[in-house]
């Protein structure tokens, strides 16, 4: 029993695990090719955006808010960079290119987070109007160009895989940003487990009042999750405009849906206070094998989005039965009280 | 309660004199207009939005925005955000939020021109003589996709936010697969003749937004399921002890919704006879933005009808001032996003300004840290 509890998971990420895991080896019985390295390193690669999106959309979902702003963002922050580096006809190398979209997609996340926190204003239709405001400056004040030819060190980056094997179905290449995907999955599950920031997350997703009676700077925090969530969603902008080895500004906006769903279904509750690394990353993957796998079971990729709302529905539905059933389940259990407090108070 | 009141003016009327009853009726309509309170607020400003807009663009390029093509223009192209802005606003009045309402009004556009296409390929005249059938199926639709929303909230217990996302992305789904992705071509010929026509040069469609606004104005004040719907938008606990069925409640206002996001997909066959999965996607974020706009209160329990038709017109008259004064549609969505996030913390600050006296009384900055002490050395 406390065996089973423990491979469940907190969050539920051991029946996400559980229910990717048949996926595989369904996908591999129905279709041999599904089960090669090709197949895998493509899928890794197709999740390296989304995860980065995921780890931000995570935390805002922690604090009992929602970002659909997170794209507009990234590509604001991602595309600036660009046409700034490729106007000003300097490449200021990796960190610096990374540096420049932090700090705008920082500065971004800083106004969101400033009219939420200080005003105390629903966050969906905050971020709603800013990523109406985000998308349309940059069109407005930074330009509409596409730019086929990028700087010379993101040019490079993305033709840099970090195994490259010839198998006898062809190549299998593994990018090499999985890397610095990976070490932020770590910093972000490091920072939500084990630091003070991490618990006033889960503290003000459970109970913005509690929290800051419990002596938690709840707008401070709600400050910096809108920050650091600009910031995730800048790398991930860069990364991408890399990954896609050209600056759209087109790119990205509209895909926020996607992301908000693979975090759901990773066990992040909509209200807060719950929700894991581990989860979220199963998540985004259960969608990508999921995309990839209609893909070469030949349903054309127009009922991909119908099969990402079905998962949601069936995700979702399941958490709120099971949560109405928990909840039926305590006042069973109030009432048992009652009756025999009633019952002592009859003896007494 | 109004029959009691108009009583005692009645009553007060006779013994006071003409002009002291006379000032009093101006004190109370004044009164009504100035001071109302909760959702009477947005209808008020949005008054105000409406006459500052156009004064503002009227005076930026008279020209071209007070053309009577313009206006009509205004008026033609309000009517299918406007109805799906009241749907929206029935909805937020329980307290939810309906993403899916502009996946549905494709859904019930592509359903009207699919049917109509079929029935016309073997016989012409039949589908035209069907076209009110048609157009009842379109909104059938709409019904339905409405109908399993509000069976996702109520029965099953999903987020509203969660449920319609994800029906969103069904209903657009279904949507790209039977188009192919392609726009369909074809509706009925009423549907035509009903998007050109004008009673007295006002577009029928913009009668026919009135109509739908005032029918919905009715159901949330005159009815008992409009009461229902707000007092469960205002205090679900509360509604729930108070044996307010909510999930009959739930489920009809999600089935409404729908209804009218129907409506509004039949509307945009008459703007224009063409349907695709993907038109106005950016109709979800612009509905939310009127609803809240028009007074309408994001975590429930206040609306205004009137309020959400005027903010319907105000955004429509920035976006075509927009193009008169040559601004880009992405300037006009600057323009969204800043009216949107201005509105909202005007109101947040007017609210705090209006609560605040209670809450100062005792001082929380030094006072709480010691009594909080002293309660743990005890």
């Amino acid at each position: 029993m406390e065996l089973a509890r423990k491979l469940r998971g907190t969050n539920n990420e051991g029946v996400l695990a559980l229910v990717l895991l048949g996926l595989i080896v369904a996908m591999s019985i129905a279709n041999p090719t599904f089960f090669t390295l090709n197949t895998g390193f493509s899928i890794l690669r197709s999740s390296i955006v989304p995860v980065i999106f995921a780890l931000g959309v995570l935390i805002v979902v922690i604090t009992g808010g929602i970002d659909v702003s997170f794209a507009a963002i990234a590509i604001f922050a991602g595309y600036s960079t660009v046409t700034f580096c490729l106007s000003a006809g300097f490449d200021p190398g990796l960190p610096g290119i990374f540096l420049i979209a932090i700090g705008v997609g920082a500065a971004l996340g800083l106004i969101n987070g400033v009219v939420i926190a200080r005003f105390n204003l629903p966050t969906l239709i905050v971020t709603l109007g800013t990523q109406g405001i985000f998308f349309g400056a940059m069109y407005t004040y930074v330009g509409a160009t596409y730019y086929a030819d990028l700087p010379k060190s993101m040019a490079d980056l993305a033709t840099s895989n970090l195994f490259d094997i010839t198998t006898d179905i062809g190549r299998a290449y593994l990018h090499v940003l999985v890397v610095p995907v990976l070490v932020l999955c770590l910093a972000v599950g490091w920072m939500l487990k084990r630091t003070m920031f991490g618990r006033s997350l889960y503290a003000i997703g459970g109970d913005i009042e509690a929290a800051r009676r419990a002596g938690f700077q709840v707008k401070r925090t709600q400050i910096s999750v809108y920050m650091l969530v600009g910031a995730l969603a800048a790398i991930a902008g860069v990364i991408h405009i890399v990954l896609s080895r050209s600056a759209n500004p087109r790119d990205l906006v509209g895909g926020e849906l996607d992301i908000i769903a693979a975090v759901i279904l990773g066990g992040a509750a909509i209200f807060g206070g719950r929700g894991s690394v581990t989860g979220t990353v199963l998540g985004v993957l259960l969608v990508q094998v999921i995309k990839n796998s209609l893909l070469l079971v030949g349903v054309p990729s127009a009922w991909l989005r119908t099969a990402v709302g079905v998962l949601l529905v069936v995700g979702v539905g399941i958490q709120a039965i099971a949560a109405r059933r928990d909840a039926r389940r305590m006042r069973v259990i109030q009432d048992l009280d009652t009756e025999q407090k009633t019952e002592q108070e009859l003896a007494s | 309660m109004t029959p009691t009141t108009d009583k005692r003016e009645r009553a007060s009327a006779s013994n006071t004199p003409p002009l002291k009853n006379l000032n009093d009726q101006l004190g109370r309509v004044t009164r009504r207009f100035v001071r109302p309170g909760g959702a009477q607020r947005g209808a008020g400003r949005m008054v105000v939005a409406l006459l500052l807009a156009m004064a503002l663009f009227t005076f930026l390029n008279p020209r071209v925005f007070l053309s009577p093509i313009n206006l009509q223009n205004i008026a033609v192209a309000a009517p299918e955000i406007g109805i799906i802005a009241i749907a929206m606003m029935l909805v937020m009045l329980t307290g939810g939020i309906d993403l899916s309402l502009v996946a549905i009004a494709n859904f019930s556009a592509i359903t009207i021109s699919t049917l109509h296409t079929a029935i016309a390929a073997t016989n012409p005249d039949l589908a035209n003589s069907l076209g009110f059938v048609i157009v009842l199926a379109g909104i059938g639709a709409g019904m339905l996709g409405g109908a399993f929303n509000g069976f996702l909230v109520s029965v099953v217990g999903i987020t509203p936010i969660l449920a319609t996302l994800a029906t969103m992305q069904i209903y657009n789904g279904i949507a790209i697969v039977w188009t192919g992705g392609s726009t369909l071509y074809g509706a009925p010929t009423v549907l035509g003749a009903i998007g050109q026509a004008a009673l007295a040069n006002v577009p029928v469609l913009f009668i026919i937004f009135v109509i739908t606004a005032i029918l919905v104005a009715v159901l949330v004040n005159r009815t008992a399921l409009g009461r229902m719907i707000q007092l469960e938008g205002a205090n679900p606990v509360a509604a729930r002890y108070s044996a307010i069925p909510t999930r009959a409640v739930l489920m009809k206002t999600y089935t409404v919704g729908g209804m009218l996001a129907g409506l509004a997909g039949v509307l945009f066959l008459a703007r224009n006879p063409t349907a695709s999965a993907d038109y106005g996607s950016s109709y979800v974020l612009l509905v939310i933005v009127i609803a809240v706009l028009g007074g309408t209160n994001p975590t429930g329990g206040f609306a205004s009808v009137f309020g959400v038709v005027l903010a319907t017109l105000t955004l429509q008259v920035v976006s075509s001032g927009f193009t008169a004064i040559r601004l880009s549609s992405y300037e006009y969505a600057i323009a969204q996003g800043v009216i949107l996030i201005a509105v909202m913390i005007l109101d947040s600050v007017m609210s705090t300004r209006t609560r605040r006296p209670p809450k100062t009384t005792p001082p929380p900055g030094v006072a709480t840290p010691t009594s909080d002490t002293s309660l743990i050395r005890t």
